[in-house]
């Protein structure tokens, strides 16, 4: 079974010693109830994680606040190999497995041409190392969209629903007046590739930068939504 | 309220033994479900029988006593019946989950999920892993579902990613039912009109028959025929998975009538 060496700087005495076992995890941190607790305000509470996948252990950065560094390099997850120097603030922790052990390879190599899912710490690992300019963490950003009032009210509203409706009907997410205007006169759907206005009933249709919708459009920044009363811009934030 | 003309079909097609995919169709409800499962030894199969047999259990259920209705991790975003529909998606989850976890040679099996549920004056997708939603709007073919896959999460970052990544990922998801405790479905809520055609896939049609060709199949076909067209041409082409589909086809859509039309219709009544 490798072990994991915590030393205080580089070449300091060796502070204790951790066996990884097979099959388990264990957390870094400062706070008492980690399997490794690392006493130092430079170490978050949960700071990282190693994980047994199967087929290595998998060193995960639990979004700490100054970094895990594996070899001087910042490493959001990483597979520990043999001779590996985990840097958590000032500590080193040594990463060594015994000697004439068997050591399995970080990524397999299996064939991949039917479906399955992907283990979502190797997901991060393969991302880290193939993708530079990605955002850490793999996060998309969802631009929420706004609508914000031009005339016929004020402010703006959010477009946090999957399906936002405007009308006459007092229960409608966006309240607008109007002698021809439906009970609900339309909705916006927040679909994958973006927002949609839809016309749904009432005599007078909805129109985007002038033109009446009939049925169905996407919506782009800064169009101009008119219904009834309300005159509407939308505008995305991120 | 919304009328619709629903037809589905399973094949295993050429090269596998079994048909790992399930499907499911009420047209009372207005629910239409394709799930694609994975794992050996026929658990696939199990797997995505699970999800759409819990799916229908739970839609059942509702049905038959509606005041007893138990949400699952509600979300505020969503309406009541895509909360509903979003809700046997979780509890299946579960379901697929923990038989996984009881048994061993069903361990690690999984399923995508791709859903759609009609109410009185809007349709709700639903969708976890790869299995494709298109909506068919006159020539225009969007996509209701997001594909958890690799290769799309990538894309989505970077463009290039598809040359960086190679075939290897085409197929490698990032999120399926019954892997983990919790799963998170992307979903959309959207109304839709007379002529709208809807199609539910699994990867097995979707490697072989583009988006613009399932388009002008549905197009002039019935329902029916564009289902056993379809599965056709994925076999001619090979038919390397098993090939599942559900069409649906827009037949009515009756808004309620308000303000002055309700006014002027009750004039003429």
């Amino acid at each position: 079974m490798p072990t994991l060496t915590l030393k205080f700087k580089k070449d300091s005495a060796k502070i204790k010693e951790y066996r990884l076992e097979r099959g388990q995890s264990l957390t870094l941190g400062r706070r008492e109830s980690n399997d490794i607790v690392i006493e130092n305000l430079a170490v978050s509470g949960h700071h990282a994680k190693i994980d047994w996948t199967g087929n290595g252990f998998l060193l995960t950065d639990l979004k700490s606040k100054n970094g895990t560094f594996v070899n001087d390099q910042l490493a959001i997850s990483h597979w520990l190999k043999d001779g590996d120097v985990v840097t958590i603030g000032k500590h080193i922790l040594e990463f060594k497995y015994a000697a004439g052990e068997t050591q399995p390879q970080g990524e397999d190599t299996e064939a991949m041409g039917e479906t399955m899912v992907m283990d979502t710490g190797k997901y991060r690992s393969m991302l880290a190392k193939n993708v530079s300019t990605m955002a850490p963490q793999g996060g998309q950003q969802e631009q929420l969209g706004v609508l914000s009032y031009l005339s016929g009210g004020e402010g703006e509203v959010d477009l946090t629903k999957k399906l936002t409706k405007i009308g006459k009907n007092a229960s409608s997410d966006i309240v607008v007046s109007g002698l021809t205007v439906g009970q609900t006169a339309a909705t916006v759907s927040k679909r994958p590739d973006g927002y949609y206005l839809s016309y749904v009933s009432g005599m007078s249709k909805p129109r985007v930068n002038g033109e009446s919708v009939k049925e169905s459009l996407q919506l782009k920044q800064f169009d101009v939504i008119e219904i009834g009363s309300a005159k509407m811009q939308l505008i995305f934030k991120s | 309220m919304i009328a619709v003309e629903s037809a589905g079909l399973s094949d295993v097609g050429k090269k596998r033994k079994g048909n790992e995919d399930s499907l499911y169709l009420d047209d009372e409800l207005g629910i239409y479900v394709v799930a694609d499962g994975m794992g050996g030894h026929q658990a696939g199969e199990v797997a995505s029988g699970l999800v759409v047999q819990t799916m229908q259990d739970y839609m059942n259920r509702i049905r038959s006593a509606d005041a007893a209705e138990e949400l699952v991790d509600i979300d505020q975003s969503l309406s009541k019946e895509a909360n509903r529909l979003l809700s046997s998606i979780h509890l299946s989850n579960r379901v697929v989950y923990q038989m996984s976890n009881n048994k061993a040679s069903y361990q690690g099996m999984g399923s995508t999920v791709a859903a759609v549920l009609f109410t009185s004056d809007t349709v709700i997708s639903a969708n976890v892993g790869d299995s494709p939603i298109y909506l068919i709007r006159g020539d225009e073919v969007t996509n209701l579902s997001v594909s958890h896959t690799v290769m799309a999460e990538q894309m989505a970052l970077n463009p290039d990613a598809d040359r960086q990544f190679g075939n290897r990922f085409a197929h490698m998801l990032t999120r399926a039912m019954g892997i983990d405790r919790t799963v998170r479905p992307d979903s959309c809520e959207l109304v839709c009109f007379k002529g709208d055609h809807i199609v539910l896939a699994s990867d097995g049609l979707t490697d072989k028959v583009g988006p613009e060709e399932i388009r002008d199949v549905v197009a002039s076909n019935t329902p029916k025929d564009s289902c056993r067209k379809l599965v056709d041409m994925a076999n001619e082409r090979g038919g390397d998975d098993n090939i599942t589909l559900v069409v649906l086809e827009v037949k009515k859509v009756q808004g309620k009538k308000s303000g002055i039309m309700e006014w002027i219709s009750r004039l003429f009544k």
